[in-house]
């Protein structure tokens, strides 16, 4: 059996470049592929906890979280879009409308 | 008799507002019909009342959510009665009143109806929870009224009104989580039921002093800020000078009344078993709001004005009356709201009638009206002299009962600042009547004429109302006797209490 | 049977009160036929009780009215005289009116306000307890009110409606601080009462008066004299008066003259056990009457005005009641017979006097002396019956005046004997002044040339008869009624429990008895109880021995040396003083007298429009800056606050994950340290 600190470490290293990613890019697209990052080596860790310690509950909660991030998904590009359509840009430097 | 008729009371109104929104122009005969019903029923219900019966009537009660203690329940005695009476004639006239209104009518004579329902359902539930639902909802109609039919300064003071008392209500919301927290029933389980926890406040095992008087002054400050006492008023005049008339109306004759009856039904029970030092900061508070309201109220240019900080003095009595805690005063503090009620009505309805006939409602600016609108002139005199207690309406025999009942107990010298200020009341009157109705006609207003026959019938309705009262007071201090002996009976007068 | 429809007296007023009010200006002249039949038929129920209660029954009607207060009906001797005076004179003067009024396009609302001060005049009367009278009280300072502003148009007609109402008010407050004051004495007593008794009754109040502690005794009677002072315009709440002669004159000769400026009056003699039985009330009643007596007879010397000359001799000659109230201290429940003897006579005779003024200004177009003389050529009916109330009003042998007012005189002196001599001389003064003042109008008006293009005509019959029905009575009434008068007010209190041995202890009168010289000319029946229980009463004859010769016929001396004097100042036959020599223009005298002592620049200039109306712009000052001033100091503050947080939202996601990563980090290090700790 795969030691669990394997699965930690692989997750620790997603959330890592996730975490980069948004500190450095602009891109609109791009932050919401780190976000997916993030999100998913959390699930990576509900999944493992769960097979270790034997009960579902992790995996369920897993599940929920692979539907949030799709529905996440669906909103944000859907902002994302609008907000090309309006501005030409997906550069979220240059839409600060809202901003103080 | 119909059953459930406090909730029908309630509901009525509620489903008027909802269809007068949809209704269009056609606004204003939902909004009659729906406010003549609920007069029709509380009309009924003064029939069937048992004026001798200390304990609530017409009560009914439902679980709403049991889980945390909440229930639906409502009921009426002596001290919710006569505002009940009031809510439902003021709101039938203040509707009459409006009948020109062409801004919107149908949102209009919605709110004014959803008004109706807040005050009403106020006056008459006995859980806390609910009471505090309802005083919330009241907030919403007026700041919209004052908000979109208001004067020039509406937005300042729609949101003056609205932060300002919301802000006093939450505290009052505190010190009512503070009581449903502390209480525990016999089973365990928890309760807002009103009569239940202002019982238990009585326990010092349950509710020690020190905790008590916390949760005291959290309940004071909601209610004298409602009323509104000094130094919390100075929402008041910015919101009447602001809103439209009907909302002036509405404002000073029932939502203020809120602010009282809270002092009756919730703070006098709690009186004996708080600070003694409260009483008589509440009477400081009285005094000076009526002396402070009537010098306030001398100084104003604006008729309008003048008549909001009437409002403060006259709301003082009903401070007054109810802290002094004798059976006099105290039925004379309930007969003040009742009476202040009807007479503020006339009040601020000659001020929106010489707004919109003459178009200005600076007192300087005025002139001679008398000349060209004898009977509104008449109907004007009228209310004012029945503001300044006049013998024989209904504002001197609740002025009278208070000073009486205030007499045996409070110092000699708050009451000779007191009587001053009846003479400075007399003195804006009689000053803002003479500069706007007496002396030659100006040449600018040579074309004015009488104001709309409903607006006229309305105004007099309540000179007659007020005869009425003034001339046969029993009428409805008879109910609100029983319901000041039934407060104080578990209590003492404020000798045995120790304070004088 | 007429005591059964008492309560019509009040009730048919109010009737034509509404009728009047709402058909009025469909009826000929605004319906005044209503108003003087309501009060006629009032008249008749009087008379009807009259021959029913005379002389030695009283009637007493009550029943519940709200809380622990009732409605009730009281007519004892001294409502009766007065219900008597008030529908009498009150009649005439609605029929008067009549003619007056005529062509007055407000003339249904005239009658409509006459109406309604008539039932509220004699509802005060007939009240049988404290709070309707004050009620009623209140209503007829409504009524003078309006009426005085009655033609409103007038700027100066309107603000002397509101100084009536205002000045008055001052009074009344002082007055239902008195009630409330007596109201909680009396029911700290926990008295048992009989069912139909109320505390503010005033057999109650009567019965009760003993137990009652003196310095609250005291105070209740200077509060109830604060109002009395305020409605019958005693000094110093006597401004208003003169300035209410803007209404019309039939208001003036009705309201400001003949009945609810009495009211005051009225109020002390019916609550004299109570004056009587607190110390010092007596001495204030008297020591103000007395007081404004002197003071309004100088300013009546100097005014111009007719109707204000006779307004001042309103005053004074209230002043004269009050003061014959007052003297009571000495004499007992006698002086309640002689100020209200004065009280009737002087409704007569000053009646008369307005309605003759009245028909002078009708014709004339004006009110000021200057610009009339010689009217008595026009209008001789006016002329003479003017003379027979000049007469009346200056004290004049056998005619009313000299009878009440010289009665008022002599007890004052038995008061001088007893007490203090300073009131006399104030009535005396104040009475030589009188006749000069009444017959300086009288020369004025009716003799001398024409001053000016007047009209000149005689007023019709429907004005002039009720001025010889006054005159017969400003003749003859005196003559004719005082004996029976001062023996049926004497009894007035005999019909209570009530013992003035005991009040007169409690008042220290049994003291003043006991050192003076008993030397009360009255018969014993007549003197009050307490002198005749006291032992001092001795039997007298009818002026009695007690005062020297002089004393008697000094008041003659006074009425006849004041109306030469008067003579030889105005009378263009008999000239021989010019008044403006006598005193130049530069008299400081006089120009304080024509200034009327300032008191218009003191009351109004300074009190109300200085000190009421500063402290109120004190107040809205401090409202706004304080009061109001620190919610908008607060709500600054938040919204400064926010101008500086906002900028925390820079629109910048790397420097909100930083923020969120950053905020992690503190929470997982301040959980790890808690933990450490321990504290979690």
């Amino acid at each position: 059996m795969i030691p669990l600190e394997l699965y930690i470490l692989l997750a620790s290293t997603m959330f890592t470049i996730g975490l980069y990613g948004l500190f450095t890019q602009k891109n609109g697209v791009k932050l919401m592929m780190c976000i997916e990052l993030l999100l998913n080596s959390a699930n990576i860790n509900l999944v493992a906890f769960s097979a270790y310690q034997p009960n579902v509950n992790g995996q369920v909660f897993a599940l929920f979280s692979i539907a949030l991030a799709a529905a996440e998904a669906g909103v944000g590009f859907a902002i994302l879009i609008a907000l090309y359509r309006l501005y030409g840009t997906i550069d979220l430097d240059n839409i600060n409308a809202m901003r103080w | 008799m119909i059953s459930n008729v406090i909730s029908l009371l309630i509901a009525i109104p509620l489903l008027g507002a909802v269809i007068s929104f949809y209704a269009g122009t056609k606004a204003k005969f939902v909004a009659l019909i729906a406010s003549l019903i609920p007069l029709a029923l509380s009309l009924q219900m003064y029939m069937e009342f048992d004026k001798t019966s200390k304990i609530m009537q017409f009560v009914e009660s439902y679980n709403w959510v049991p889980s945390l203690g909440v229930k639906y329940t409502v009921g009426i005695d002596g001290i919710g009665f006569p505002l009940v009476l009031l809510s439902t004639i003021v709101s039938v006239l203040v509707i009459i009143y409006s009948w020109g209104e062409t801004k919107k009518p149908n949102q209009y004579f919605a709110l004014l109806l959803l008004n109706e329902v807040g005050v009403l359902g106020v006056f008459t539930s006995l859980d806390f929870f609910l009471f505090y639902i309802f005083w919330e909802i009241v907030l919403i109609p007026m700041f919209f009224l004052i908000g979109s039919w208001g004067g020039p300064r509406k937005d300042y003071a729609a949101v003056k009104f609205f932060i300002y008392t919301h802000v006093a209500s939450l505290v009052m919301l505190l010190a009512i989580f503070a009581l449903y927290f502390t209480y525990q029933m016999p089973d365990g389980s928890r309760t807002f039921d009103m009569l239940t926890l202002l019982a238990a406040t009585a326990d010092k095992t349950i509710f020690p002093t020190s905790m008590l008087n916390i949760i005291f002054a959290g309940l004071l400050l909601g209610f004298l800020v409602k009323m509104p006492a000094f130094p919390f008023h100075t929402w008041l005049p910015d919101a009447h000078v602001e809103a439209p008339t009907a909302g002036s109306v509405v404002l000073a004759a029932l939502l203020l009344k809120m602010g009282g009856y809270g002092l009756f039904r919730i703070i006098l029970p709690m009186l004996p078993h708080v600070d003694k030092a409260f009483v008589t900061i509440i009477a400081i508070i009285a005094v000076i709001s009526i002396v402070y309201g009537a010098f306030m109220a001398l100084a104003q240019k604006d008729i309008k004005k003048l008549v909001a900080y009437s409002s403060v003095s006259h709301m003082g009595f009903v401070t007054l009356g109810a802290v002094a805690f004798t059976w006099m005063s105290v039925t004379g503090a309930m007969f003040q709201q009742f009476s202040h009620g009807i007479i503020t009505c006339v009040l601020f309805m000659s001020a929106g009638t010489i707004q919109h006939v003459v178009g200005t409602r600076v007192i300087a600016d005025l002139g001679g009206l008398a000349d060209r609108m004898p009977k509104f002139a008449v109907i004007m005199m009228a209310g004012f002299m029945a503001s300044l207690g006049l013998p024989g309406m209904s504002g001197f025999v609740a002025e009278f009962m208070v000073l009486t009942g205030s007499f045996a107990t409070l110092p000699v010298y708050t009451m000779i600042v007191v009587f001053l200020s009846i003479v400075t009341t007399a003195a804006y009157h009689l000053w803002a009547l003479q500069k706007a109705m007496f002396g030659p006609i100006l040449k600018k207003y040579m074309n004015v004429h009488e104001p709309h026959a409903y607006e006229l019938f309305s105004m007099a309705m309540i000179i007659v109302l007020s005869l009425i009262f003034g001339l046969q007071p029993g009428l409805i201090t008879d109910i609100m006797g029983t319901a000041a002996t039934q407060v104080m009976e578990p209590v003492m007068t404020l000798t045995q209490m120790g304070v004088i | 049977m007429y005591a059964d429809y008492a309560y019509l007296i009040v009730a048919l007023p109010v009737l034509a009160f509404l009728l009047c009010l709402f058909v009025g200006w469909h009826l000929p002249r605004g319906g005044g036929f209503l108003t003087v039949l309501a009060t006629f038929a009032g008249l008749i129920l009087s008379l009807g009780i009259f021959s029913e209660i005379y002389p030695d029954k009283i009637i007493h009607q009550s029943m519940p009215w709200f809380a622990n207060f009732n409605v009730g009906i009281l007519i004892d001797p001294l409502a009766l005289v007065m219900l008597l005076m008030v529908t009498f004179v009150v009649t005439l003067i609605h029929i008067y009116a009549n003619g007056y009024m005529n062509g007055d396009p407000g003339a249904a609302r005239y009658f409509a306000e006459a109406a309604l001060f008539t039932a509220s005049m004699l509802g005060l009367i007939f009240a049988d307890n404290l709070l309707q009278l004050f009620i009623f009280w209140e209503l007829v300072g409504l009524c003078s009110y309006l009426l005085i502003g009655f033609w409103y148009r007038k700027p100066s007609a309107a603000a002397a409606a509101k100084k009536a109402f205002l000045t008055t008010r001052v009074g009344d407050v002082l007055f239902l601080a008195g009630i409330i004051l007596l109201y909680n004495n009396l029911a700290n007593l926990n008295l048992a009462l009989k069912p139909g008794e109320y505390l503010l009754q005033f057999p109650v109040i009567y019965a009760n008066l003993a137990q009652i502690a003196p310095d609250q005794l005291t105070l209740i009677a200077l509060g109830l004299l604060g109002g009395a002072v305020g409605k019958s315009g005693q000094f110093p709440l006597h401004v208003w008066l003169p300035d209410a002669m803007e209404g019309p004159t039939t208001v003036s000769a009705m309201i400001h003259a003949a009945t609810m400026v009495t009211a005051g009056v009225y109020l002390v003699a019916r609550m004299f056990p109570l004056f009587y039985a607190a110390p010092h009330g007596l001495t204030a009643v008297a020591a103000v009457g007395a007081f404004t007596a002197l003071f309004a007879a100088t300013m009546g010397l100097t005014s111009f005005d007719i109707k204000r000359v006779l307004a001042f001799s309103t005053v004074s000659q209230l002043g004269f009641m009050m003061a014959g109230l007052g003297v009571g201290a000495a004499v007992g429940t006698f002086a309640v017979g002689v100020s209200i003897f004065h009280l009737i006579g002087h409704s007569f005779f000053k009646a008369l006097l307005f309605l003759c003024a009245g028909s002078v200004i009708h014709a004339v177009n004006t009110n000021d002396m200057r610009e009339m003389g010689g009217v008595g050529k026009y209008m001789k009916w006016t002329m003479y019956t003017m003379l027979i109330g000049s007469l009346s009003l200056a004290g004049f042998p056998l005619f009313t005046g000299f009878f009440s007012k010289d009665e008022i005189i002599v007890i004052a002196y038995e008061y001088g004997t007893l007490i203090n001599f300073l009131p006399y001389i104030f009535l005396v003064l104040a009475a030589v002044l009188t006749a000069i003042y009444t017959f300086r109008m009288w020369f004025s008006v009716f003799t001398g040339k024409e001053r000016s293009d007047y009209g000149k005509h005689e007023s019709p019959w429907v004005m002039l008869g009720p001025l010889v029905i006054l005159a017969v009575f400003a003749l003859g009434f005196g003559y004719v009624a005082q004996e029976d008068f001062y023996s049926y007010l004497d009894s007035n209190f005999k019909h209570y429990d009530l013992d003035f041995v005991e009040l007169g202890v409690i008042g220290g009168h049994a003291l003043e008895e006991h050192v003076a010289p008993a030397a009360e000319g009255e018969p014993v029946a007549a003197k009050g109880e307490h002198e005749a229980a006291a032992g001092e009463g001795e039997a007298g004859g009818e002026e009695g021995p007690g005062e020297p010769w002089y004393i008697q016929i000094l008041p003659i001396i006074v009425a006849i040396g004041g109306i030469l004097t008067a003579m030889l100042f105005y009378w263009d036959k008999v000239k021989k003083f010019d008044p403006s020599q006598v005193t130049g223009d530069k008299d400081p005298i006089r120009k304080l007298l024509l200034k009327g002592y300032y008191q218009h620049e003191i009351m109004t200039g300074w009190f109300a429009e200085t000190v009421v109306y500063g402290t109120a712009l004190i107040c809205n000052t401090i409202d706004i800056k304080l009061v109001d001033g620190w919610l908008n100091w607060l709500s600054a503050l938040v919204l400064g606050f926010a101008q500086h947080v906002r900028k925390v939202q820079t629109g910048i996601v790397q420097n909100y994950v930083t923020a969120l990563v950053l905020g992690v980090v503190v929470l997982v290090v301040v959980i790890t340290l808690a933990k450490e700790v321990g504290l979690v």
